[in-house]
């Protein structure tokens, strides 16, 4: 039992790490998304919040320091084309587009092929 | 002057009294289960963003690109896609089923547009089969 007890304190304190290290606090959009069969590194996780705010590794940035981690994460790996970059952006689904515009528009400037946006599989019965 | 050394007497068994510890335990795992946020299970969308290199568009340059607009219309967000506007998300899903799908599909949102609604248009391309779904953001 004792073995048990200590197996899910193991399980609660690396989930609650994980769950503070890269996700901020965003209603994301309710949509089914794509079912991929192999999961996926996410990279860099950009997170906009419902009013606009860019959080990145829990930290609030501006446009201009997202550009500088995007670049960075560039140079960190100079085989890797810009346009393999790993990126997800998890935006709320009551922010305004704008925000995300200039977001992709910084990341398109900087080579930047792709990247994902996090939804929320919409639970039964709720509507779209 | 004889000095004995005093006789000590050792407990036969070392018993560990484990109370304190479980205690301690269960303690612990109270904390973490009730400070533990359970995120909700999330899954991705993959619009390939504009990019400024010609050579990604440039073999559809000679076709007219489909595009499916998302703006407000009298404040509410719509969907325009060629002279149509569609004013929900049923209308487009039938709308976007009778396009040609090699040729991709474009989504391009205005600012004051909720991303609610981006995500869904990205979502409704994708289920009525197009395979290239490229955002780009309105001027």
């Amino acid at each position: 039992m004792i073995d048990v007890v200590f197996l899910l304190i193991i399980f609660f304190m690396t989930t609650a790490q994980f769950s503070r290290l890269t996700r901020a606090d965003v209603d994301l959009p309710q949509e089914r998304g794509e079912q991929r069969q192999t999961p996926e590194e996410a990279g860099i996780v950009i997170n906009i919040t419902r009013n606009g705010e860019l959080i990145v590794s829990n930290r609030s940035v501006d446009l201009r320091e997202l550009e500088a981690i995007v670049r960075a994460q560039i140079r960190r790996a100079p085989r890797l084309s810009p346009l393999d970059l790993k990126l997800m952006i998890r935006a709320d689904r009551n922010a305004e587009a704008a925000r995300l515009n200039q977001v992709v528009t910084m990341l398109t400037s900087l080579g930047v092929g792709s990247a994902r946006l996090a939804t929320e599989v919409p639970r039964m019965g709720s509507g779209r | 002057m004889r000095f004995r050394r005093p006789t000590s007497r050792r407990p036969e068994g070392i018993t560990l009294n484990l109370a304190s510890m479980i205690d301690l335990t269960f303690l612990m795992l109270i904390y973490f289960m009730v400070s533990t946020v359970l995120s909700r299970p999330e899954d991705r969308l993959s619009p390939t963003l504009q990019t400024v290199s010609e050579t990604a568009i440039g073999s559809s340059a000679d076709f007219q690109p489909q595009i499916l607009d998302v703006y407000r219309l009298q404040g509410k967000p719509v969907y325009g896609l060629g002279m149509q506007v569609l004013h929900d998300r049923r209308a487009l899903e039938t709308a976007l089923v009778e396009l040609y799908k090699p040729l991709g599909l474009f989504v391009r949102a205005a600012g004051d547009v909720p991303v609610g609604h981006v995500a869904g248009a990205i979502q409704a391309a994708r289920d009525a089969g197009f395979e290239q779904v490229t955002y780009v953001p309105a001027d």
